[in-house]
């Protein structure tokens, strides 16, 4: 069991809980000291990080939240005595934009529209979790065709996620060929999400109750570009495995330990890097040609190994898929104009779980509480960067696939 | 001269401002001695009679004469700079001051080891009473005073040694007794804080009120040095010597430069300094012995010579200056770290602050400054070991060499630390204690003028110490303003001339620089769109932890972690070895003294009759 | 398999690129061959830095138009205001700002988020372009060679 979240609704407290594949509420009351992470779910909006220090010499790092390191608004506490990484404190508060207070009294076509602004580069992940909580609470079935056009599209979104991971790993260790031509496979990729779903961040094509595509989309020359994109991706990654100067950098860097990562609730390609086999996507509809990438090291390399093998295996998913949609008809969605009740929905995100709960009255969004991967990476972040240096940051940083955005909201 | 120390600490008892005023008189008065024995040949000797046909006295010449008005500079200083800073401790000070300076300058005249030794006591003595001044100091004052009755048990044994060999205590004509040689020297060694015998110097320099550090760190260890070049004018040079002052004087600079590196004390940084520079001046000793062994046609010895002497007087000037501003700082901020006084030319003053600059600048042989001189010749003279024909002098010369080089680049690192986070860097908005500041500030401003005028004129020292062989013009330099390491011309210098090209080349940008600023825009520092906080500035520690983990084995350095309490520890080896001296000495004690006295009255009798059995059969 | 050197000089990735015009402010002619660009983010929604990331793509290949990124403001010509400000925001922009060195000129990209301060409600100075909508990486390309080319 893993806590997800902690709401409050009618002035008590609830718990946003997950077991396997099922996912419900539960009071909080006679559950509060069974979940280590309640703490960091707690202060998720003020600060992230490892436990703090203090002593003769030791002073804050600050990084952020203008640098050119990275590139979001956000504050890395860094305390060090020189060198060596003591603990990290992370503040996400810079970012923060109050997207769950500000949703509220919106109607559901609204609320898509924050849910997709949450985070840009996880816009298919987001509105398809927040969907899937308004079909669960209407207790819709989708058509096939439709299941199908999700998965494409939450699997395109992982390919350029993933593929930015590894263009900012390589980019960090100056490998500037690589880095070029991971950069060419990037825009590529941003550039089939256009003509699949007329968005370059594939915004709009998750609905309740279905898709909505680019129609006069071909899809076997998409599957083509897909697949010769994917071969290039694959000659640069066996390349780099090559360049000692490239490996030698991230492996042993920010390892996580498998019990740590799971104590966090760390989801997603950054626990399956630490050997646990965890992927809810395997149950589903669409995923026929999935197999679930595992590593044992948990390190940034580890962690970088995973995504790319998860890349070469999603555009496998994406292909079967495209291949398998009979007909873009019917299915532009439901009108869920007078939905009441509460729902939960997830997704599995580049980076892990994302979970929405909603509750409506009247097509109203009353609550919502959203659930991300990027809270529970930062954590893990801070804590497996402890012990190093500074150079390391964007080694750890980087592999870990977190954004300010999808933290704070 | 003497007479006017002594109504000086007499004085003390009335108004300390009165006696620190007649101690200031008293080392005007040995500056002009000095200078006039060191520049115009004056000599002179007053003798009285003692006892059998041993004389005491005094007696000046120009070995001592030039070392007289090297201390004299720093005793002005440190006299000016009380006038202001003993309104902070209390009248006794005073008296105390002007005897330690008076047993400095009895060390200095004396004709004889007696008066050597009258003058050496009084120095540690009243050198004890002075650290003693401040508050909590005496542990680390007492250790001073053990290592200082050392060297004076040493000197007696030398002295006598003297007497046996040559008759009389007379320290002239020649000798070369070993006995005298290795007993004085190695009570020399102990007085400069020459490894292994350096854990004092650090541990009393520091806690010293900051008048009494300079005074300790500069002149008293002075002392030593000097007592080195009379040990080597009585005895000649010697082989054997000349190694083993290199070794140690090399190992010794080198320890005392990475020790500083390390150090986050704002005055334990500058004492392990001291035991850097008086490293280097041994060496150069050393080295000045072999040479001789090696060829006495050759430069090369007397050239060592030379930079040792420069080296001394750039050393005195320059801890003065350094021991001066820091302490005003300190005082003033009440701050004991390096870090918490940052931003000295803010809170405390833009004097001290330039004090603290040019001090480290010189340290650190920036150009323009004595220092650069000083290292400069020490350099040569290393370069030019190549002239040995001895494969075992060069071995030793060269390696020597290679530690001094390497001190003088943690001496950088360490001077860069001290200089970017006391005296620049960001101001912490800490108020100073107000305070009369007008004499501390002349003291302060008079030692800046010196070290920059000595390195502008250093030819006509030379000229004045009696080197002018080193001295030519060359490569469009005039004669008499160009320093040549050697004969035949090895390597040459001119800092006058680097002076004026360099405030050629300066003021023309820096008179462009103001022409055109008013297009300058002027904001904060850029740190990521925000203020930085008092918790985010850069530490001290931080800034030398680089090398203490690098050099890990060196230092011992453990990084603590005990709950949420973090640290680096590290380690001086040498006090290790002291401690654990010291442990087993406390030990033995504390048996005897349960031994001894163990509260039996039978046994206090008994031992109170065997004392008097003894003392009849030894008097008897 | 070769070696970077050759596989990099054996893949031609850069692309022709046709300017679409646009109405911006211009700068100085002395911008003319080379800018160099500041991106902040202010509390966009990833989208646009992904898009800025993409602009540096080997496909746009900007450094031949003299295009730069800088990783320090005072280095920068161009800020580029990426998204709608969050309240904690503003002061470090204003403080990014206060650090460019004139003559600097600014471009604000709001993007497509429903939600945070409008910069133009901020005062800024010297605004040579603002972009209420989201700006794909060539169309971010086409306003900053729009800025160079102003006389």
């Amino acid at each position: 069991m893993r806590l997800l979240g902690v709401f409050k609704e009618d002035n008590r407290e609830f718990f946003l809980l997950q077991d396997e594949g099922k996912f419900f509420k539960s009071d909080a009351q006679n559950l509060k000291d069974e979940f280590s992470n309640y703490d960091l779910i707690k202060n998720r909006d003020v600060s992230i990080g490892s436990e703090p220090v203090e002593g003769e010499g030791v002073f804050n790092f600050r990084y952020g939240p203008v640098t050119a390191g990275v590139k979001e608004a956000g504050v890395f506490n860094i305390y060090t005595y020189g060198e060596r990484i003591l603990s990290v404190n992370i503040d996400p508060s810079y970012k923060k934009r109050d997207i769950e207070r500000l949703i509220l009294k919106k109607n559901i076509d609204e609320g898509l529209k924050f849910a997709e602004s949450v985070c840009g580069n996880f816009s298919v992940s987001h509105s398809l979790a927040f969907c899937r909580a308004l079909e669960n609470c209407a207790k819709l079935d989708l058509p096939e065709d439709a299941v199908r056009l999700r998965v494409v599209a939450l699997e395109l979104e992982r390919l350029y996620n993933h593929t930015t991971v590894f263009l900012k790993l390589a980019r960090g260790a100056s490998q500037n060929v690589l880095t070029s031509h991971l950069s060419f496979v990037f825009e590529e990729l941003l550039r089939i999400n256009r003509d699949f779903g007329l968005s370059r961040f594939l915004k709009g094509v998750v609905v309740p109750g279905g898709v909505r595509v680019n129609e006069s989309a071909n899809f076997e020359d998409l599957s083509k570009r897909l697949l010769s994109l994917k071969d290039k991706f694959e000659e640069l990654y066996e390349h780099a495995l090559k360049s000692y100067n490239f490996i030698d950098r991230i492996h042993n860097t920010a390892p996580l330990d498998r019990e740590l990562a799971l104590k966090i609730g760390v989801t997603g390609p950054t626990l399956r890097a630490c050997g646990v086999k965890e992927d809810l996507r395997i149950k589903e509809k669409g995923y026929e040609k999935l197999s679930v990438v595992v590593e044992e090291d948990g390190d940034s390399l580890a962690r970088m190994e995973v995504r790319v093998k998860e890349f070469l295996n999603s555009t496998d998913v994406i292909v079967d898929n495209m291949a398998k949609v009979k007909s873009l008809d019917k299915l532009k969605g439901v009108d869920l104009k007078d939905l009441n009740g509460e729902g939960i929905g997830y997704s599995e995100s580049p980076s892990g779980l994302l979970v929405y709960y909603v509750k409506l009255n009247r097509g109203i969004l009353e609550n919502v509480y959203i659930s991300t991967p990027s809270v529970f990476g930062f954590k893990a972040f801070s804590e497996a960067f402890r012990g190093f240096i500074f150079t390391d940051f964007s080694f750890a940083f980087d592999s870990f696939g977190v954004h300010f955005s999808d933290c704070a909201r | 001269m003497v007479v006017l120390y002594l109504i000086g600490a007499l004085a003390g008892f009335l108004n300390r401002k009165l006696s620190y005023f007649l101690g200031l008189l008293a080392s005007l008065l040995a500056l002009y001695v000095g200078v006039k024995a060191t520049f115009f040949g004056f000599s002179g000797t007053a003798l009285f009679h003692f006892f059998d046909n041993t004389t005491v006295g005094i007696n000046v010449d120009k070995l001592n004469g030039m070392f007289l008005a090297i201390a004299s500079l720093s005793f002005i200083a440190v006299t000016l700079f009380s006038l202001d800073f003993g309104e902070l401790y209390r009248k006794r000070m005073a008296i105390f001051l002007n005897l330690s300076m008076l047993g400095m300058v009895l060390i200095l005249l004396a004709h004889d080891g007696i008066t050597f030794l009258i003058g050496w006591e009084i120095m540690t003595i009243f050198s004890y009473l002075l650290i003693v001044e401040h508050k909590g100091a005496y542990k680390e004052a007492f250790k001073f005073l053990a290592f200082s009755e050392l060297s004076t048990v040493l000197l007696i044994i030398g002295f006598l040694a003297l007497y046996i060999s040559k008759g009389n205590f007379a320290l002239s004509g020649s000798t070369n007794n070993l006995v005298f040689v290795l007993f004085t020297s190695l009570a020399f060694i102990i007085k400069m804080g020459i490894i292994p015998f350096h854990t004092w110097l650090k541990d009393a320099h520091s806690k010293a009120p900051s008048n009494a550090s300079a005074l300790l760190s500069a002149p008293v260890t002075l002392m030593g040095v000097y007592g080195l070049f009379r040990v080597i004018d009585l005895a000649g040079y010697n082989h054997l010597w000349g190694i083993i002052a290199v070794i140690l004087g090399s190992v010794s600079a080198f320890w005392g430069a990475i020790s500083a590196a390390a150090s986050k004390g704002l005055k334990i940084l500058p004492a392990y300094s001291t035991v850097e520079n008086n490293g280097m001046i041994l060496a150069m000793l050393g080295f000045a012995s072999c040479a001789h062994e090696y060829s006495t046609n050759s430069t090369l010895f007397k050239f060592a010579y030379l930079t040792a002497i420069v080296l001394s007087l750039s050393h005195t000037l320059a801890k003065t200056l350094l021991f001066l501003s820091i302490g005003q700082a300190k005082e003033q901020l009440d701050e004991e770290s390096i870090d918490n006084v940052r931003g000295i030319h803010e809170s405390v003053g833009k004097i001290p602050a330039l004090g603290v600059v040019i001090s480290g600048l010189s340290f650190s042989a920036f150009p323009l400054l004595l220092g650069y001189v000083a290292e400069w010749m020490m350099l040569e003279s290393i370069f030019q070991s190549y002239q040995f024909t001895s494969v075992f002098n060069r071995v030793i010369t060269s390696t020597g060499g290679v530690l001094l080089s390497l001190g003088m680049g943690f001496a950088s690192f360490s001077m860069i630390k001290l200089i970017g986070y006391s005296a620049l860097g960001f101001s912490h908005g800490k108020k100073a204690k107000p305070m009369n500041r007008v004499f501390m500030h002349s003291a302060e401003l008079l030692l800046i003028g010196l070290i920059a005028l000595f390195s502008f004129f250093a030819v006509r020292l030379f000229f004045g110490f009696g080197y002018s062989q080193f001295v030519i013009g060359a490569l469009a330099v005039p004669k008499g303003w160009l320093i040549a390491s050697a004969k035949p011309v090895f390597g040459v210098i001119s800092p006058a001339f680097l002076a004026i090209v360099l405030a050629v080349l300066f003021v023309v940008p820096f008179v462009i620089y103001l022409k055109s600023r008013a297009t300058t825009k002027r904001v904060i520092s850029w740190n990521g769109g925000l203020n930085l906080t008092e918790e985010e500035y850069f530490t001290a520690n931080a800034f030398s932890f680089i090398i203490e983990y690098i050099l890990r084995f060196v230092y011992a350095t453990k990084e603590i972690k005990d709950g949420n309490r973090v640290f680096v520890s590290i380690r001086d080896v040498f006090d290790d070895v002291y401690n654990y001296f010291v442990g087993i000495a406390n030990r033995v004690t504390y048996l005897i003294s349960k031994l001894v006295m163990n509260g039996k009255v039978y046994f206090y009798l008994s031992y109170i009759l065997t004392m008097f059995v003894l003392i009849f059969i030894v008097f008897g | 398999m070769k070696s970077w050197v050759f596989y990099g000089l054996s893949n031609r990735l850069t692309e022709r690129f046709k300017k679409k015009d646009g109405k911006v402010k211009g700068l100085s002619p002395v911008f003319r061959n080379s800018l160099h660009i500041f991106p902040i983010d202010v509390g966009n929604d990833n989208e646009l830095n992904f898009e800025i990331e993409a602009l540096q793509s080997a496909q746009y290949n900007i450094h031949r138009f003299g295009i730069f990124f800088t990783d320090s403001p005072r280095h920068a010509d161009i800020l580029l205001i990426l998204g709608r400000c969050t309240e904690k925001m503003v002061s470090p922009l204003k403080e990014t700002i206060n650090q460019l060195p004139s003559p600097y000129g600014i471009v604000v990209i709001e993007g497509s988020q429903p939600f945070g301060i409008k910069p133009k409600e901020l005062d800024l100075d010297n605004v040579l372009a603002y972009y209420e909508q989201y700006l794909s990486a060539d169309e971010v390309l086409s306003v900053l060679l729009n800025i160079m080319e102003v006389k």
